[in-house]
């Protein structure tokens, strides 16, 4: 079977509109330069609408994506239960003076939800959570210094960007400490040689970095970083923005075994709805009351509406189970589809944030000419950065997925009879 | 953001002064100038920074580290000496080869004359479409040897040098001009040729869309968008690379 190749024609005409009016024209993970759309020429840059798994372009493609928005997807695209609960809302109201009581009622929720949760702290975005959670951090323990660990993404602010970033100063970035994963040595002597100035070490579950293969870290090594927190007085942050809910829905700290102090959700906590939260334990309750943290939108009722409809809808459909599941189906369907034809397709982190890379080459030319034949036929991938699964992905899509897969993988393999023969 | 003084000597010496050697190749007067039957050598060394010898011979010129087989040597006491001279505000003496005074002032400042004619040109001269070509390549020299030398030297530099995994990266004007930049372990090698295979490639579609670059008036996140720069292989030594980038402009402002 032959898969029609897409046009993408509108999608170009509209990124030149954009360039004229927004820096960039796409800026950010969502650009053809972040997003890495190698080449351009394959790619769809404008959604005209998204249901379910599915996005349809511009010019009326349709993909099947797992990029999921980069994770707010969780159930899938328009959720009815999601929707209904946000459009009763709306009718009731959304940004007012006074919080609606769903905010409340959505503190509850995530507490009772949520391991390590005494409380909840609502804002916008990841990275409105993970800037709040380190300033509680220094509130509370009026100390500077911030441990993080290689490969980390912990948002946009100038603190977690890096020193030759455009528009980052070395004072921005002065305070952090990069140290690399699995080396409790290394970490404990650090901690040492900075004796009461580390404020808090925040991290990923597990390194889902972009460019490389995620890792889980070796066992016992969250454990015993709990252990050297909590004996040095410094707040363990977990930064959920990224796998939280898709492990587990008590927090992917308790998926890992351990409790952190503070943790911070985001994607997947509304299907969409724009909001984050930043879960802790309850000494810290006072220090995050005490910071001047707030925004405009920050406590605007619909999103809680959705947030709350999302949980539960989680819940009910046991989304970590379902979505181990769907991801080791498709990805073992995948690498056997790669085999056929002698291409190595490497699998690693969560099944529920699969990383894809092609193994054959050191420097991704095949990957992301795989990637780009998989896009081009509407399968909507990324070459250098995790996929998600979402709730409304069917067995049907997986195997249509595995088909293209397939035939993409034959043409990597047409294209170099160097390499496969 | 700060720059210092002796990373932009080692960006003079190599990036500016080594583009001496595609002057020669690529502009007639310039051949002519320095047609020597013999070679003549000159020697400049900065105290604590580059040291590095351009040798002319038969119209063409060549740089080499280090400043032992020089006929003549300029010596600087201090990098920002030495800045000076290649800005044209200060001055140097030779420290020995008083005989080849006569090439210094009649050869080689006229010759630095020409390159600086194409590397500060004005709108008027790249309206002639063989000075644009010639002006943009040997800005592209500047621009890649530039890289490496801030990877070496310069303090943020270093720090996006170190995330580059190792390998070859081939940077391009497509149909047109490339160099090939090394990288290992950190350091950060140009070589102006290309190279036979890569890890990862940025490559501007044509002459227009990367002198527009390199005078920052297009975006270069737009052009990706827009197709007019391609990048291939493994990003994340482009992006590291892009770092570096946005640090030439502030040293050649």
């Amino acid at each position: 079977m032959s898969f029609p190749v897409y046009n993408t024609e509108k999608s170009r005409e509209m990124f030149s509109r954009a360039t004229k009016v927004i820096p960039s024209g796409i800026y950010g993970h969502l650009g053809p330069a972040e997003g890495q759309f190698i080449p351009v020429s394959k790619w769809p840059m404008f959604a005209e609408k998204a249901k379910g798994t599915y996005v349809w372009d511009v010019d009326g493609n349709k993909y099947i994506d797992y990029m999921c928005a980069y994770g707010p997807n969780v159930l899938g695209y328009c959720d009815p239960d999601v929707d209904a609960a946000a459009a009763k809302q709306t009718a009731l109201g959304n940004c007012t003076t006074q919080p609606g009581k769903v905010m409340v009622e959505c503190a509850e929720l995530l507490v009772d939800t949520v391991a390590t949760a005494d409380w909840a702290f609502f804002a916008k975005n990841g990275n409105d959570a993970t800037q709040g959670a380190i300033m509680c951090a220094r509130a509370y323990t009026h100390r500077k210094k911030v441990i993080m660990f290689s490969g980390y993404y912990h948002g946009v602010s100038p603190w977690c960007q890096k020193i030759d970033y455009p528009g980052v100063l070395p004072e921005d970035v002065a305070n952090n400490i990069m140290l690399p994963w699995n080396d409790i040595p290394l970490l404990e002597r650090t901690i040492e040689e900075n004796k009461n100035e580390i404020a808090c070490l925040i991290a990923q579950p597990y390194d889902h970095g972009n460019f490389h293969d995620n890792a889980f870290p070796e066992e016992g090594f969250w454990p015993k970083v709990r252990e050297i927190c909590t004996k040095n007085d410094i707040v363990l942050i977990v930064d959920d923005v990224r796998a939280g809910f898709r492990l587990d829905l008590a927090g992917s700290d308790h998926f890992f075994g351990f409790e952190a102090d503070l943790i911070c959700f985001c994607k997947a906590l509304a299907n969409g709805y724009n909001m984050s939260a930043i879960c802790g334990k309850e000494f810290l309750k006072g220090a995050m009351s005490s910071l001047a943290y707030t925004g405009s939108y920050w406590l605007s009722a619909v999103p809680f509406a959705a947030c709350i409809a999302n949980i539960n809808k989680m819940k009910a459909l046991d989304i970590p189970t379902m979505f181990k599941q769907k991801g080791e189906k498709l990805c073992n369907g995948l690498v056997k589809a790669g085999k056929e034809h002698g291409i190595d397709l490497v699998v690693s982190g969560a099944p529920a944030l699969f990383y894809l890379r092609i193994g054959n080459d050191d420097s991704m030319l095949l990957h992301q000419e795989w990637i780009a034949e998989m896009v081009s036929r509407g399968i909507f991938l990324a070459s250098h950065h995790n996929h998600f699964i979402n709730a409304s992905l069917s067995d049907k899509d997986i195997k249509r997925t595995i088909e293209i897969g397939e035939e993409c993988f034959g043409i990597v393999a047409k294209n170099h009879p160097e390499l496969f023969r | 953001m700060m720059t210092d003084a002796k990373t932009l000597a080692y960006i003079n010496m190599y990036a500016v002064l080594g583009t001496l050697e595609n002057l020669c190749e690529l502009d007639k007067e310039a051949s002519e100038l320095v047609k020597t039957k013999k070679p003549v050598s000159i020697g400049l060394e900065v105290k604590g920074g580059p040291s590095a010898t351009l040798t002319f011979l038969n119209g063409r010129c060549r740089m080499e580290q280090g400043t032992a087989d020089c006929d003549f040597l300029l010596p600087f006491s201090t990098p920002e000496k030495f800045n000076a001279m290649v800005d044209g505000t200060g001055s140097a003496l030779p420290s020995k080869g008083f005989s080849k005074v006569f090439f210094l002032l009649k050869k080689f400042i006229p010759l630095t004359d020409i390159l600086s004619k194409y590397l500060r040109p004005t709108e008027e001269d790249l309206k002639d479409d063989k000075f644009f070509e010639i002006s943009t390549k040997l800005m592209f020299y500047v621009i890649t040897v530039a890289l490496s030398q801030i990877g070496n030297n310069d303090e943020i530099g270093k720090f996006s040098a170190s995330l580059i995994p190792d390998g070859i990266i081939d940077v391009s004007i497509k149909d047109c001009v490339s160099a090939t930049i090394q990288v290992k372990d950190s350091h950060m090698i140009t070589i102006k040729e290309k190279p036979e295979a890569f890890r990862s490639q940025m490559q501007f579609c044509d002459i227009r869309t990367a002198r527009a670059l390199f005078d920052g008036k297009i975006n270069a996140i737009a052009s990706i968008g827009e197709g007019k720069v391609e990048m291939h292989g493994l990003i994340n030594m482009i992006d590291n690379v892009n770092r570096i980038l946005d640090r030439v402009a502030l040293y050649l402002a």
